[in-house]
């Protein structure tokens, strides 16, 4: 973890967040480089979501800063765009209307349509644009909101658990097509999850998170090469970081402090 | 086989009435009226006998064609026309503007909340005579019924369609850097849509009640007010022939608005 890195793309300083009298975030400091695929792993409860949620300039502070290319954040903007667990597509608006939602807002429909439909087609959701929410698989739905947050060219990728409600076979599919998605472009990203493999596979760093109160416990750095075929997972490389950071979040989750209560 | 399982045959009895279960209940909604109405001329014909109580449905056509001819018919369907459409266009425009205005401002809140708490478990058809006595016997008394009645259905329905908005959809425009309006026009009201249709819908019936009231009080022309002069003549077919208007407009708006939301509502 380097602060204030020269390249630093999104810093997080001494951040803390309670809810009443619960601790949820306590001095989290974290700094991410320019194109850099992060995960936030931890256990659920731990405050990954309200980190993002942070992050993402939806929800306030207690103390503490987000700094993103070198200008502190104070609310939602144009320079990040979320992916959010829960069905977020709105259900009265085409794929194509959905997808284009954030440009409408900001008024570049028309400046940005190509790359709009370009990245339709990089979703794998061409000839499907007139389609409505509720004729799409899960799967699909994730696309979409993916069309959706990429199509404003952010300049981080907030993405919170996206596949979290998809069934295992589906769950593995979106992590591939993420990665090849990602792969065009690397953005910077931050991408929170509670599954362990998931978080190694898609990686450059897994920032894990420890609870109550939430803060960074270790960072891992993921060494292995881009890009990754799904096979990786079956690696004995990959299989030692999944072990290392179980091992970790066990000592966390047994320690007696943590448990519930 | 060894594993345990196996894969059966296609399923081969499948009956008649499964595969066509709209088109025998359209057919059973079309008896159960067909005989409605046969039992009616019949008794009109053969058990009351009077035509001073009662009319057949025939005798009632025949009056809606004579009428038609006499050119008397259009004048009085006109006039109705008039007050409803126009009723209906202000009530509803306004019961969504205040619906809105109720929904978003809490000084909204505080200024209709008690008016509507009041009045919108009122029978404010009861107000008729009050209207008639205020706008006269021409179509505005009728108008301002109408619209008193289809106010409130559609301001409550808009309210609460405003408020059911999903926190999540406007936390992911807010996300998109939505401003306040923007989010109130690209996600209330559009989720609100159903609710407000709904409204609208509640409001066509409730509008051509007023209309008959209105005109039972106090008119020159219309359907209401040849339905009461056809009962004081004890003219029961042009009587009769008044209600299948109404019942006709009734069925013809309510199935024609139900295309419309059906169309509107399509990503249901
Ligand atoms: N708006 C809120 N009000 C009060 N408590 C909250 C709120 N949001 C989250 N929490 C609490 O904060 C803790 C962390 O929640 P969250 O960030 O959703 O964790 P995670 O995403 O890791 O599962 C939980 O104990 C949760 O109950
Ligand atoms: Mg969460």
């Amino acid at each position: 973890m380097e602060m204030r890195s020269n390249h630093a793309k999104l810093q997080v300083h001494s951040l803390t967040k309670h809810f009443g009298d619960l601790g949820v975030l306590v001095d989290v400091n974290l700094s991410v480089e320019n194109g850099y695929f992060v995960s936030v792993l931890g256990p659920s409860g731990c405050g990954k979501t309200t980190f993002l949620r942070i992050v993402g300039g939806l929800e306030s502070v207690d103390a503490g800063e987000i700094v993103i290319d070198g200008h502190p954040i104070s609310g939602p903007g144009r320079d990040r765009s979320f992916v959010f667990q829960m069905d977020s597509l709105l259900p009265w608006r085409t794929v194509w209307e959905n997808t284009v939602l954030g440009l409408e807002i900001s008024g570049t429909v028309s400046d940005d349509k190509d790359r709009a439909m370009a990245l339709l087609k990089l979703v794998g959701l061409s000839g499907f644009e007139r389609y409505y929410p509720k004729q799409l698989s899960g799967g699909m739905r994730q696309r979409v909101n993916l069309a959706r947050a990429l199509a404003v060219n952010p300049e981080v990728l907030l993405m919170d658990e996206p596949f979290s409600a998809l069934d295992a076979q589906t769950r593995e599919v979106m992590q591939t097509e993420l990665l090849r998605i990602w792969e065009n472009g690397r953005k910077t990203a931050l991408f929170v999850t509670h599954q362990i493999d998931e978080a190694v596979y898609l990686s450059d760093s897994v920032v894990i998170f420890a609870r109550r109160p939430g803060r960074v416990q270790e960072i891992v750095r993921i060494d292995l090469p881009r890009p990754r075929p799904l096979s990786i997972k079956r690696t004995p490389h990959f299989i030692e970081y999944v072990d290392h950071i179980w091992k970790l979040i066990e000592k966390d989750v047994t320690a007696p402090s943590n448990v519930c209560g | 086989m060894l594993s345990g399982v196996h894969i059966l045959s296609r399923a081969r009895n499948r009956s008649v009435w499964a595969t066509t279960p709209q088109l025998s209940r359209r057919a059973l909604s079309f008896i159960s009226v067909a005989v409605g109405l046969a039992a009616w001329e019949l008794i009109g014909r053969f058990l009351v006998a009077n035509s001073l109580f009662l009319a057949t449905p025939l005798q009632a056509v025949e009056a809606l064609g004579n009428m038609w001819i006499g050119g008397e018919l259009q004048r009085h369907i006109w006039s109705s026309t008039q007050e409803f459409v126009i009723g209906f266009l202000i009530g509803s425009a306004s019961g969504i503007a205040i619906g809105l205005a109720i929904a978003t401002s809490r000084n909204a809140a505080a200024i209709f909340n008690p008016w509507v708490a009041g009045l919108y478990s009122t029978p404010i058809v009861a107000l008729a005579p009050l209207m008639i006595l205020w706008f006269g016997i021409g179509i505005w008394s009728k108008v301002a019924v109408v619209i008193s009645v289809v106010v409130f259905p559609v301001m409550v329905n808009t309210e609460s369609g405003i408020r059911a908005t999903s926190p999540h959809l406007i936390e992911v425009a807010r996300s998109l850097c939505a401003t306040r309006w923007q989010i109130f026009a690209k996600v209330s009201i559009p989720s609100a849509m159903p609710y407000i249709l709904a409204g609208l819908r509640l409001g066509i019936g409730r509008g051509l009640i007023g209309v008959v009231i209105g005109e039972f009080f106090g008119a020159r022309a219309g359907v209401g007010y040849l339905i009461v002069q056809s009962a004081e003549a004890f003219n029961m077919p042009a009587m009769f022939a008044g209600v299948i208007i109404f019942a006709a407009a009734g069925i013809g708006l309510t199935a024609a608005f139900q295309a419309l939301e059906h169309w509107l509502l399509r990503w249901r």
